[in-house]
């Protein structure tokens, strides 16, 4: 009952969300893998997107992740420092890879 | 059985269940369906498939395919970059015209909605990477189902109107638009589209209102450009700049992103991608099933109505076939057509079970140049997954 009830509360909230005053889009906390790297994953790659961004693109090679932190840098101006480049490498291929090198 | 044997076995098995994907070709099957709606909702939207907060990526559900105009709080969510203003006061608002103008302007909301000639546009609009899940290998990007797409009545000025009062000058060629969404750092660059002054005709429009209220605040709020026929990437939200010159500049998101391969197929192998490319631009014919869905369960001899919805760039639907026989016939669904050629056209298709077990349907749509839905197998692989329009499948199970 609990329950149905808080349910029936957010559905009340949302008919009657309305562009008045500020509107914040709400913050999703993701189960994203801890392990080596998280620290440099953490620091570069959450200024511009949510976590969601990387689980979201399915398990790649080690060569697409590497390509997107180069695409971050290069095209996005993220200041990516090299050491941090090979850290955050290892750690999506290890977690969110596909087994593949190439 | 030897260690070696397993794993010679298991290496077969997993072939066998990944066809050619760990070879070369690239292979392209029905998208993922399988995806719920998230237990929590965004600002003025229902729960939706949530893929990311920052930026904000919400996916309609399957089920939004069942009526021609999609509701403003089911309609899919995307944008490019992480910041977006969290306060808009519509009274000052504006929006600029600048460049190779014979004059600069500043139009507010107001003088949009009371200085011009409102007009109305039905259209449908789609991400190009919707669907992108149908791809194998996987390409890069949001692993979309179907529902990146929507359509809805816009309301707004014609661009053509604004270009016009500014006045192009004889140089202009390029019209750029930008909005309000930023990055994180200064450097990287804007979202900003640019298309030639021969793209735009009478049926672009810069849109205040969707479906007959203000655009949801996660839809463009307060204007968009409205681009009926295009795919959604060109459709600037929150749209604050409208630059006009004389020659393209070079810009990430229109050299780098938003690209096929520029051949008949539009596909390439992932070893080789194919060069050079080409924007994505117009939407291909497409169909998607609404009802009924993956998995579920319909009663022997009952009258099921299997209702979904069709649209092209704008040349319009002429027919859609139905097959409740894995693809071997095919016959003409209903269809509704209300809402103009820019808009979803709706289909439905009555058809009575009489074998219990697995009932897969089928959609493919037609349109006006006679150009039809391929199977999904028959589609050409492309590394950013754009412009997947394969025949849909639904398979029920008959109790």
């Amino acid at each position: 009952m609990k329950k149905l009830l808080l349910i029936a509360i957010l559905f009340v909230g949302s008919l009657f969300a309305q562009v008045e005053g500020d509107m914040e889009v709400p913050y999703i906390s993701y189960q994203i893998k801890m392990g080596k790297g998280f620290n440099a994953v953490q620091a570069n790659c959450l200024m511009c997107h949510s976590f969601g961004y990387i689980l979201n693109q399915g398990p790649q090679s080690r060569e697409f992740w590497h390509k997107k932190i180069e695409k971050m840098i290069t095209h996005f101006k993220a200041p990516i420092t090299k050491k941090d480049e090979k850290i955050v490498t290892d750690y999506l291929f290890k977690h969110y890879g596909n087994g593949k090198i190439k | 059985m030897k260690r070696r044997d397993f794993l010679k076995t298991s290496i077969a098995a997993s072939t066998a269940i990944l066809g050619t994907t760990v070879l070369s070709a690239g292979e392209t099957r029905q998208p993922i369906d399988s995806r719920k709606v998230s237990d929590m909702a965004f600002p003025e939207k229902r729960p939706l498939i949530t893929y990311s907060d920052r930026p904000p990526l919400l996916e309609a559900p399957r089920s939004t395919f069942t009526r021609g105009i999609t509701e403003n709080d089911e309609f899919f969510v995307r944008w490019h970059l992480p910041d977006i203003p969290t306060y808009i006061d519509p009274d000052k608002y504006t929006i600029k015209i600048n460049g190779l103008v014979e004059k600069d302007l500043e139009i507010s909301l107001k003088e949009l909605k009371t200085d011009f000639e409102q007009v109305e546009v039905t259209a449908v609009v789609q991400c190009g990477g919707s669907s992108r899940s149908a791809f194998t290998p996987i390409p890069g990007g949001i692993q979309w189902g179907s529902g990146a797409m929507g359509c809805a009545k816009w309301k707004g000025v014609r661009l053509r109107d604004l270009l016009h009062k500014a006045g192009l000058k004889k140089e202009a060629h390029w019209i750029g638009f930008n909005g309000l969404e930023k990055a994180a750092y200064y450097k990287t660059p804007n979202f900003v589209r640019e298309l030639e002054i021969h793209e735009l005709d009478d049926h672009v429009i810069v849109a205040y209102e969707m479906n007959g209220e203000d655009l949801p605040y996660l839809n463009g709020f307060p204007l968009r450009l409205v681009l009926p026929g295009y795919y959604s990437d060109s459709w600037v939200k929150m749209l604050s700049d409208i630059t006009v010159t004389d020659k393209y500049k070079s810009l990430f998101f229109m050299d780098m992103a938003y690209r096929v391969p520029d051949n008949k197929c539009e596909c390439e192998t992932p070893q080789h991608h194919f060069k050079p490319t080409k924007p994505i631009t117009y939407m291909n014919v497409k169909s998607v099933i609404g009802y009924p869905e993956n998995g579920m369960k319909v009663y022997h001899n009952s009258e099921i109505v299997v209702r979904g919805v069709a649209f092209d760039n704008g040349t319009g639907i002429k027919s859609v076939f139905v097959s409740a026989d894995a693809g071997k016939t095919w016959e003409k669904a209903l269809l509704k057509q209300e809402n103009g050629r820019y808009a979803y056209t709706e289909f439905r298709f009555h058809h009575k079970p009489t074998k219990y077990g697995k009932l897969t349907f089928m959609a493919k749509a037609v349109n006006m140049l006679g150009k039809e839905q391929p199977f999904a197998k028959e589609i050409g692989w492309n590394h950013g997954g754009y412009k997947y329009n394969g025949i849909d499948e639904v398979t029920v199970e008959v109790v």
